[in-house]
């Protein structure tokens, strides 16, 4: 693109400002920063267009440049630019600086390989230092601008990359502390101030001293005055060093690990009297920055140095300057008693307040202090921080002019009214009462007078937002106080007497405030509307009231209100309205008079979607139960902004009533066998997750192996708590070991019925064993003997070799056929006579067991049982 | 202490977005520390036509506030500093600090150099009033002296060379902008053998002099009850021009009272002052003023910068408002009847440069017909304004006191024209006074040109002046309740009553002397002696 003329550049940069975000994406965004940079060394452009392209480059650089790369050809550009200015004044040596510094700092490019970064910092430090860099430099008139220009792109590397300039401390006190014609004091000051706060806390944070950095005038023999290493980290020195305030503790900030040695600290001290000394030279904006920054810098470190600010103070507190008192808090945050004795915290805080107050100062201001004045950092503060409080020196006495009155703003009124509620909060500890103007009388005159013009007809909606947000206030403040709660239930009933409009104002304070003032106003408030005749030009605002508190109280006389009410609710926003109160009170739990209401809308209302709204709302109310109906009632998740609320509503009825598929929150599984009883019985152990209700566990086996299985019922399982094993009978028509599929059906805490699929239940084939009645004593073995016999020819013989393990016969046969035991000789001889539901048996007989193993003789009246058996026996000896 | 970004918004009611963006500058290498500093609770700085819409509904300054909305209106939504956060693009852009003044919205965001969640104490964000100043310092910059639009106009298009010298990185250098402009006009050649302050841009060359003028303004509440007392308040401010050779010339000034003058409270000095008697820091309108209160002479001692400057400011208690009044409203059917008497005090110059009452009746219609009687100066009545002036003029009669009575009929409401007000409901209703009298001050308080002491080549000239104007000088009708400050109810409960009335009027008032006398403070007892033996 060819060069641009001066009206092009300005309407091109006009429409980038209008919305970079557009430009940069058309078609133009492309070439933009190309453009820019060649239309710098433009003969046709005027100085004072470049600047403003160099202005844009100031705020834009990542949209101008957008990655590293380009950042560092933009910079090595603009240094070219810079280089080639002929060697009169211009008014582009300055902002040239400036983008360059930007256009590294910002685009992440600044580095120790970056080539421009090595152009730009020697230059920057050389025109610093007041180095005569020759002729291409500009005129001598303008070196005293450019060596303040160049200390601002140092001091904005180093805020960038803090440590950087660790190095250069020695050659700035040198500079500072020049005799004769000397640099700007500000610029080299601020460096300084900043480049001594970032090596104590680099230096302290990897455990080295000072290490002579900072004498005057030196620098450490060859070292370069970049200091890459401690810079290197990068970002990591950028996380928040010690500048929060009271939270960060004196260990946090890092800087006790700092000792410096003898010399060290009268060197630094000596640094910070210097820099104190000529503090009265800057302005007072960058003497408030110097004060933060050296506060911070020396916080935590030992010796007397925080009494070096003490000659500042008085001069300080002096002023109206807000940055300066600001400042002065900082170091009284940093620095506690170390620097202010009672009496000067005493002093500050009267100052403080004064300032909070002062005709002289703009309103911004006193709403400022006066949040300093409740986060005020004592000395000794009592309670928890990070809390707005009253300081302990604050006395009522010192706080008469701040409080509150009807002609102050919005802001200053809450602001101060916040202060009166911590005044009235203290007052009722000491339970002074009597002696002059109570605090609390005078809230509530203020509070009546805010209801008061919030009741005024037709008056602006901030008004009535203002008389909110103060009973919000003194209700949050003072909610332990029932006289005052009393007091401003009744003036808001009153409010809401004069001007129902307001409903939706009740309603928010009602969502917001605490039980201690919402209770007695939600029953005021229903008496309120209840008690008005059903007709009222403000019917809809009543109902969107009575929609909030009704509830089971008073019903009769709600009802009647709702059913005098239908006749008028002629409009579809009305009947809308009026069902939103009777849903409140179907959600609340009133059934009586409810249900006839309910019906009588189902045929009166006009509109349809009202009568489907009432009949749906009876058909809930006569076929659910109450804590179903409420879940049913309960919040939508679905965006209520359908046109027909009744849609809007069955979405969330659907949720409600239907049956939702969920993964389980239980987990069952199968306990110790029980062997008695007629039939097997699997014992279940339940374990839940989150508490569940009306569970209900369905069992199917797959095929005709089993008889249909009954369901259990669980009437509530909380986690953690131990449950009653279920038992579950089993009724095979096979012997035969299956699978059980197993479906849950429960309710979940929030009311909702889910439905669950759990993982299969295996039924083993020991599970089905039961024992034989027991024979007399004695008797046993021939018992055995004739049941042994039965089994042939009919049924089957079999032997197989059972492997033991180190325990033995007799602990195999304790552990896993105790029960089934008829006759034995322990511990080498055993009959076991096992019944098989439905009508099966299986006889064993294991005897003459060797060293490794026990032959097992058997004889089942069933075929098909002999290979569950052989499996059984390799199980149990793997097992072994 | 940086900030992220500045920008000026003209109000503009009516209009479909409100406002518009007059200018905006962003600093991107702050940007990228809070990108790193806030971590996860980093919002970026969103465009300026978002910003716009989000600040404006924010300060409530879109039109629409028919309907009740939870953002905006909801009672938790309690905002008591100046500072906002503003939804937008992933997050809520915090702290925003913002005011608005003369139709014109400062806004600027500091950097907050820790994470954002939870929210740091504001007093902790070094920021926030470096981002105050420099949105006070733009303010001055543009307000000073302009009147029109043109000039405003030039002001705006020299703000971005003005921030890159004021303010080039986001970190401000000088709220002083027109020190920045003066410092881009003159650019010195020779390097000062001294050190140069940061804010002095060059030095004076000229006849020596020095112009000191003294401004108070009264304000004060009269209620005419029983139950509530009257409250007045006198703030004061010194504006020095001291056209000086030289780059650091000391100059000391003395404040002086008159014997029974009323000492000066609640000083604060511009920081050019170099230090400061611990009397005159401690004086202060908190305490209970007693017979030991310091009362001058107040010296500051300083070193001036070029430009005019307020050396500082201070407040204080006179015994008596200078001018008393009661002021009653009686409704009768569509007429309001009412009385006003006024009496200027004896001790107060009877020299006035112009002397008016406004008498506002809002709420109401037009004002229709207005029959009257004054027994001084003449009525001016504003129909549709529902206002009525009585001009006073330079001076009261030798009785000094004057009084007003007539009956005001009021058309019908037409909510448009006439004033709406959110105090005057009902019967509440005020009269305001405004008046301007020179070469005087209601403390006594005055520059004495012997007293200043100049430190530099040759001998200056010393002009002074002083003069007292009135400032939010309201009497209330005293038939109907009244908007009361906590001062005037704890002055009552400690029967501080209306003594000033009985100064002015010894023999009316019932007088229980022993009673009275229990109650007051010895300082006011002999300020009233001093004003009955008058």
């Amino acid at each position: 693109m060819g060069r641009l003329s001066r009206e092009a550049w300005a309407q091109r940069l006009g429409a980038f400002r209008a919305s970079p975000s557009a430009f940069m994406a058309g078609p133009e965004g492309e070439d933009l920063g190309r453009d820019l940079l060649s239309d710098l060394r433009s003969e046709k452009l005027s100085e004072q267009t470049k600047v403003s392209l160099l202005v844009l480059s100031l705020e834009y650089p990542a949209q101008l440049w957008p990655d590293a790369p380009a950042a560092e050809a933009a910079a090595s550009s603009l240094l070219d630019t810079l280089v080639l200015l002929p060697p009169r004044p211009s008014a582009l040596r300055q902002p040239l600086l400036l983008a360059a510094t930007t256009a590294l700092a910002a685009g992440g490019a600044l580095g120790p390989t970056s080539a421009a970064s090595r152009r730009l910092l020697p230059l920057l430090l050389g025109l610093a230092s007041g180095r005569d860099l020759g002729r291409g430099f500009g005129p001598a008139s303008e070196q005293r601008p450019l060596q303040a220009t160049a200390c601002e792109c140092l001091r904005e590397l180093e805020s960038c990359k803090p440590g950087l300039l660790g190095g250069c401390l020695g050659l700035l006190r040198g500079l500072l502390g020049q005799e004769g014609p000397v640099g700007p004091v500000q610029p080299l000051s601020l460096l300084l101030a900043l480049a001594l706060r970032n090596t104590l806390v680099t230096q302290a944070r990897a455990g080295a001293g000072l290490q002579g950095l900072l004498v005057a005038g030196v620098s450490p023999a060859g070292a370069s005055p970049w200091n890459w290493t401690l810079a290197e980290d990068g970002d990591a020195h950028l996380q928040p060093q010690a500048p929060s305030w009271l939270a960060a503790e004196e260990g946090e900030c890092g800087l006790a690990a700092l000792e410096p040695s003898p010399e060290e600290a009268r060197e630094l001290r000596a640094a910070v009297a210097q820099l104190l000394d000529t503090s009265y030279l800057l302005t007072p904006v960058a003497q408030a920055q110097l004060l933060w920054l050296l506060g911070w810098a020396l916080r935590g470190l030992r010796g007397q140095l925080p009494v070096l600010f003490k000659t500042q103070l008085v001069r300080l507190l002096g002023t109206a300057q807000l940055t300066l008192l600001h400042a002065v808090l900082a170091l009284k945050a940093a620095f506690g008693e170390a620097l202010f004795t009672a009496q000067d915290e005493d002093l500050l805080l009267r100052r403080l307040t004064l300032a909070a107050q002062h005709p002289a100062l703009p309103p911004p201001t006193h709403l400022f202090y006066l949040h300093c004045l409740l986060s005020f950092p004592e000395n000794c503060p009592l309670g928890a921080t990070g809390e707005e409080a009253a300081p302990l020196l604050l006395r009522p006495q010192l706080c008469r002019g701040l409080l509150p009155s009807l002609l102050h703003d919005p802001m200053a009124l809450l602001a101060r009214l916040h202060l009166l509620c911590l005044l009235c909060a203290e007052d009722e500890e000491k339970d002074e009462k009597g002696q002059g103007q109570s605090p609390q009388r005078y809230l509530g005159e203020l509070l009546a007078g805010l209801r008061q013009r919030a009741a005024l007809d037709g008056g602006p909606r901030a008004l009535a937002t203002l008389c909110f947000q103060a009973s919000y206030l003194v209700a949050h403040c003072l909610a332990g106080q029932p006289t005052v709660m009393t007091s401003l239930t009744h003036g808001l009933v009153r409010l809401y007497r004069d001007r129902p409009v307001l409903a939706p104002h009740f309603v928010d304070l009602l969502d917001r405030v605490g039980p201690e003032l919402g209770e007695p106003l939600r029953v005021a408030l229903r008496q309120e509307v209840v008690s008005r005749p059903g007709k009222d030009e403000a019917l809809r605002w009543h109902l969107q009231m009575l929609a909030k508190v009704a509830d089971r109280g008073a019903q009769s006389g709600t009802l009647r209100f709702l059913q005098a009410a239908a006749a008028h609710c002629t409009d579809w926003g009305l009947q809308q309205a009026l069902l939103q109160v009777c849903r409140a009170l179907l959600r609340a739990g009133v059934r009586g008079g409810l249900a006839d209401l309910l019906q009588a809308l189902a045929r009166q209302l006009e509109d349809p979607d009202g009568r489907d709204h009432a009949r749906l709302y009876y058909i809930l109310l006569a076929h659910l139960a109450a804590p179903k109906l409420g879940v049913a009632l309960g919040p939508s998740l679905v965006a209520p902004a359908l046109a027909s609320s009744l849609v809007a509503e069955n979405q969330g009825f659907a949720a409600a009533l239907m049956v939702q598929e969920a993964p389980a929150p239980i987990r069952l599984s199968v306990g110790p066998r029980r062997a008695e009883g007629p039939g097997p019985v699997l014992q279940l152990q339940v374990e839940v997750l989150e508490p569940v209700y009306s569970l209900e566990l369905r069992f199917r086996v797959e095929g005709q192996l089993y008889a249909p299985l009954g369901a259990v019922h669980v009437p509530c399982l909380c986690p953690g708590r131990p449950a009653h094993p279920l038992l579950l009978p089993l009724q095979p028509r096979r012997p035969a070991p299956t699978q059980l599929d197993v479906r849950a059906l429960y309710t979940t805490p929030a009311g909702l019925t889910c439905h669950a699929h759990l993982p299969p239940l295996p039924v083993n084939f020991a599970d089905l064993f039961l024992p034989f009645p027991q024979p007399p004593e004695g008797a046993g073995l021939s018992f055995f003997e004739e049941l042994w016999d039965s089994c042939l020819p009919e049924g089957t013989e079999s032997r197989l070799w059972c492997p033991l393990g180190p325990q033995g016969l007799e602990a195999l046969v304790s552990r896993h056929l105790e029960p089934f035991v008829v006759a034995a000789q322990p511990p080498t001889s055993y009959h076991i006579a096992i019944r098989l539901p439905p009508d099966s048996r299986l006889l064993l007989r294991l005897e003459a067991a060797q060293g490794d193993g026990v032959p097992v003789a058997l004889r089942t009246d069933d075929w098909a049982v002999l290979p569950l058996a052989g499996d059984y026996f390799r199980g149990l000896s793997a097992a072994a | 202490m940086a900030q992220r970004a500045v920008w000026l918004i003209s109000h503009e009611p009516g209009t479909p977005l409100c406002g518009t963006v007059r200018f905006s500058r962003r600093y991107p290498t702050v940007e990228k520390r809070a990108k790193v500093f806030n971590g996860a609770s980093y919002v970026p700085i969103p465009e300026d036509d978002p910003f716009l819409k989000a600040l404006l509904f924010e300060l409530r300054l879109l039109d629409d506030d028919k309907d009740f909305m939870e953002s905006r209106d909801s009672c938790s939504c309690i905002n008591k500093t100046s500072i906002y956060g503003l939804p937008g693009g992933g997050g809520e852009l915090w702290p925003v600090v913002a005011f608005q003044k003369n139709d014109m919205i400062y806004a600027c965001v500091p950097l907050v150099e820790q994470t954002l969640s939870p929210r740091p104490p504001l007093i902790s964000i070094s920021g926030i009033s470096q981002g105050f100043e420099l949105l006070f310092g733009i303010q001055d910059f543009l307000y000073s002296g302009q009147k029109n639009d043109t000039e405003l106009n030039t002001k705006l298009s020299q703000l971005p060379d003005l921030l890159l010298q004021a303010c080039p990185f986001g970190t401000l250098l000088d709220a002083n902008l027109q020190n920045s402009l003066d410092s881009i006009n003159f650019i010195s050649v020779q390097k000062h053998p001294q050190k140069q302050p940061a804010w002095k841009a060059g030095t004076y060359k000229g006849k020596p002099q020095v112009s000191i003028s003294i401004t108070e303004k009264v304000k004060s509440m009269q209620y005419d009850k029983q139950d509530v007392a009257d409250t007045w308040q006198v703030d004061g401010a010194v504006t020095c021009k001291c056209d000086l050779e030289g780059i650091m010339p000391n100059v000391t000034i003395s404040l002086s009272l008159p014997t029974n003058g009323s000492p000066l409270q609640d000083i604060l000095v511009h920081p050019c002052v170099t230090s400061l008697d611990s009397a005159i820091l401690t004086s202060s309108s908190i305490d209970a003023v007693d017979d030991s209160a310091f009362s001058g002479p107040y010296k500051f001692p300083f070193t001036p910068p070029l430009e005019s400057f307020n050396l500082c400011y201070y407040t204080s208690q006179v015994p008596v408002p200078p001018i008393l009044g009661f002021y009653q409203v009686k409704e009768e059917e569509v007429q309001l009847k009412i009385t006003v008497n006024l009496k200027l005090h004896e001790s107060v110059k009877n020299n006035f440069e112009f002397c008016e009452a406004h008498i506002p009746f809002y709420n109401r219609g037009p004002v229709t017909h207005v029959e009257y009687k004054v027994s001084f100066g003449q009525l001016e009545v504003f129909r549709e304004k529902s206002l009525l002036i009585w001009i006073i003029g330079q001076k009261f009669p030798k009785s000094m006191e004057i009084s007003l009575a007539g009956t005001v009929t009021f058309g019908a409401k037409s909510h448009k024209k006439q004033p709406f007000d959110q105090i005057c409901i009902g019967g509440t209703a005020y009269l305001k006074l405004h008046f301007k009298i020179l070469d005087y001050t209601l403390t006594g308080c005055y520059a004495d040109q012997h007293s200043v002491q100049v430190f530099a080549s040759g001998k200056p000239k010393i002009s002074t002046n002083r003069k007292l104007i009135s400032s939010d000088y309201y009497i209330w009708n005293s038939k109907a309740p009244a908007p009361v400050t906590y001062g005037s109810l704890l002055l009552v409960s400690n029967c501080f009553i209306d003594i000033h009335r009985l100064a002015y009027h010894p023999r009316e008032v019932p007088w229980d002397g022993n009673h009275l006398l229990n109650c007051f403070s010895s300082r006011t007892c002999e300020n009233l002696c001093i004003l009955i033996t008058h």
